[in-house]
């Protein structure tokens, strides 16, 4: 009788994780099929779209591959996406720890003043933003636009690191001054370690923001020769190119997130306090 | 070693004050132990002798060197939190190993005192393991072992022991006085358990609400409590309080309940006679209180009592007694009693301590 019940409710989760899977998934198998999809299996002239492609092709990524400008795009996204981390947990970790640990009145208001730049739509946001930038001659450059990423990221890194050191006990860090550590040799030593797992789930968050970060890098790069992905991808779509070339650049796009991210995960091991106190 | 000396230390925070005045005097070498109800200011004492809480008013000389504004790290103490504090991301012997190499000791000394800590605590197997591999009592010597690496002075420790089982606690009760008796250190222990405290230490110093309430050796605390907190901290089952009121005659000095009376003795006659005619508090342990079948004392100083409840202890029963409205408590020989039984019960009233109702004090 209870393996029934086990077996009824197993069949339950079985069927919620598929639906799961399917609901996620699906999107991306399209996505996979038209970039690998020959002319005729999206040119059907009226025939239903085929389920997978007459006659699956590399052409697109060929032909990508051999596009100057896809591959600067690439790269510049890349650095924009890497410095951004950079900027925002060098900045972000250590406002967190201060938040965390010197509470001080009026705490609440500045963290709602931390999230303020995203209680307006980017597109408002994004006028102060670039103006500023424009005054300090930041517009047009990569670090320009992973300043500005890094300020769209600061208040969820800033979140997220608060939940993490608040979940490290002060007594480690007592304990290393204890026996002989100074402030910065604690935080550097014990706290950032066991933070590491957490922070490594904030990076991935930078990361996907300014991956896919359109508005920002717009404006900002708007007059200049570079562009990132997202706005190289909005350029290639002003001339309407074919389902397939457009599939074939979004894969390019999630590659470097889906290596990001497995790289990253590995620091993101659950229990990373776990014997410290008791 | 080194002494460690608190002159008037007061703590506050903001307006509330959490230590008013203490001064205690530890020799080098001692082994002495904070006790008091939770929240009456150990950890706060122990923090400040560590250099993680401010004093407020007050000197802290450890060794001859005043160090109040000294940082924890110069100040030659070590010190186990009751966590324990682990590092989690460290091996067993990374853990041990940590104050060691901040103190910049060579490679090959730092290998040698890390296995001789760990062999001193047993921990020769586990070197290589996580914290979160080990046991509760693991992670106690763990903890330990990192604190005597560094040969402190002073060892500070925030009850150690509170987390474990209650063998594993008897045993690493017996492990810490070894440890005591071989490196010598200045101990300072912090505990609310009072068994603890007196098993522990040559001197115990009693604590409530934020200021010191007796210090002594634990017989002098148990024996001669200074006031009714001490006396009713310290031994367990608790000693009983009654209420009552002395009287003199012309033969006597004697202390009315209501409904039966108590020849106070000769030898405590002195100290109650100036009482005479005043409410004051009577205190006795429950093994001073015998039940009178088994013992061969005279008729004086008995009264009849109601037995309402029979705890069976093993060696012993715990035995609450009714005489009116008031309950007494003692311990009997197993299996003799039972619950709705008639007897007398009689006092040994030498042992007896009498305390003023409006101060608390002894009298
Ligand atoms: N940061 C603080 N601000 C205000 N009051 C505090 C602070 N830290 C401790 N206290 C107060 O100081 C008193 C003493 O605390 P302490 O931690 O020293 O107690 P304790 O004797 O160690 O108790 P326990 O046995 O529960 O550990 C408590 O009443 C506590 O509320
Ligand atoms: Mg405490």
């Amino acid at each position: 009788m209870n393996y029934r019940r086990f077996n009824g409710s197993r069949i339950i989760w079985i069927l919620c994780i598929a639906v799961m899977i399917l609901v996620v998934l699906a999107p991306v198998f399209v996505m996979f099929k038209y970039s690998i999809s020959d002319r005729a299996s999206v040119v059907t002239g009226g025939k239903p779209i085929p389920l997978w492609p007459y006659d699956p092709t590399l052409e697109q990524f060929r032909g990508l591959m051999s596009m100057e400008r896809f591959f600067n795009a690439f790269f510049v996204s890349l650095e924009i996406a890497l410095l951004s981390i950079i900027i925002s947990l060098i900045v972000g970790t250590p406002a967190a720890y201060a938040l965390v640990r010197y509470r001080f009145p009026g705490f609440m208001v500045l963290a709602m003043l931390l999230v303020s730049v995203r209680l307006f739509p980017d597109i408002v946001s994004v006028v102060p933003v670039v103006e500023i930038f424009i005054k300090t001659n930041l517009i047009n450059s990569v670090i320009g636009v992973a300043m500005a990423h890094s300020l769209l990221s600061m208040p969820y890194v800033i979140f997220i690191a608060m939940g993490i050191f608040e979940t490290i006990p002060k007594d480690l860090e007592e304990q290393a001054w204890i026996l002989g550590a100074g402030w910065l040799y604690g935080f550097t030593r014990i706290v950032l370690p066991v933070a590491l797992p957490g922070l490594a789930a904030a990076a991935i968050y930078v990361f996907l923001l300014s991956w896919d970060e359109f508005i920002f890098a717009y404006f900002l790069l708007a007059f200049g020769e570079l562009s990132t992905l997202p706005v190289l991808l909005q350029k290639i779509l002003s001339w309407t190119p074919q389902h397939n070339l457009i599939s074939a650049i979004s894969v390019m796009l999630s590659v470097p997130v889906i290596i990001f991210t497995f790289i990253v995960q590995k620091y993101m091991q659950a229990g990373a306090t776990a014997g410290a106190v008791k | 070693m080194a002494e460690v000396k608190l002159q008037n230390i007061c703590k506050r925070y903001g307006r509330t004050e959490v230590i008013r005045d203490v001064s205690i005097h530890v020799k080098n070498g001692e082994f002495i132990t904070l006790v008091g109800p939770s929240g009456c200011g150990k950890t706060t004492i122990l923090r400040m002798i560590a250099g993680l809480e401010r004093i407020t008013s007050g000197s802290l000389y450890i060794g001859d060197v005043l160090s109040n504004d000294i940082p924890s790290k110069k100040r030659g103490i070590s010190m186990v939190f009751q966590s324990y504090a682990l590092f989690p991301h460290m091996t067993v012997s990374e853990n041990i190993a940590f104050g060691l190499k901040i103190k910049k000791y060579g490679r090959n000394e730092i290998l040698e005192r890390v296995k001789w800590a760990a062999d001193f605590l047993n921990l020769n197997e586990l070197e290589s393991r996580m914290p979160k591999e080990l046991s509760g009592g693991q992670r106690q010597r763990v903890a330990f072992a990192r604190a005597l690496v560094l040969e402190p002075d002073v060892l500070l420790l925030d009850e150690p022991l509170s987390n474990l089982d209650a063998k594993l606690r008897l045993k690493m009760r017996s492990e810490l006085k070894r440890i005591h008796r071989k490196l010598n250190t200045t101990i300072i222990y912090v505990t609310h358990d009072q068994v603890e405290a007196m098993s522990l230490s040559n001197r115990v110093v009693v604590m409530n609400k934020g200021v010191i309430a007796q210090t002594g050796s634990p017989l002098e605390v148990y024996n001669s409590p200074s006031d009714i907190f001490v006396a009713g901290f310290i031994g367990s089952p608790a000693m009983n309080f009654l209420n009552g009121i002395i009287i003199k005659d012309e033969a006597h000095l004697f202390i009315d309940f209501d409904g039966f009376k108590l020849i106070i003795p000769e030898e405590l006659r002195s100290n109650c006679e100036k009482y005479s005619g005043k409410e004051i508090i009577f205190g006795i342990r429950p093994e001073d209180i015998t039940d009178k079948r088994f013992s061969l004392n005279n008729e004086e100083n008995s009264i009849d009592a109601i037995i309402e409840v029979v705890e069976p202890l093993g060696d012993k029963d715990m035995i609450e007694a009714a005489t009116g409205d008031t309950v007494l408590t003692f311990t009997a020989d197993p299996g003799k009693t039972e619950s709705g039984m008639h007897i007398k019960i009689g006092f040994n009233m030498i042992k007896s301590h009498f305390f003023d109702k409006e101060t608390g004090k002894i009298l």
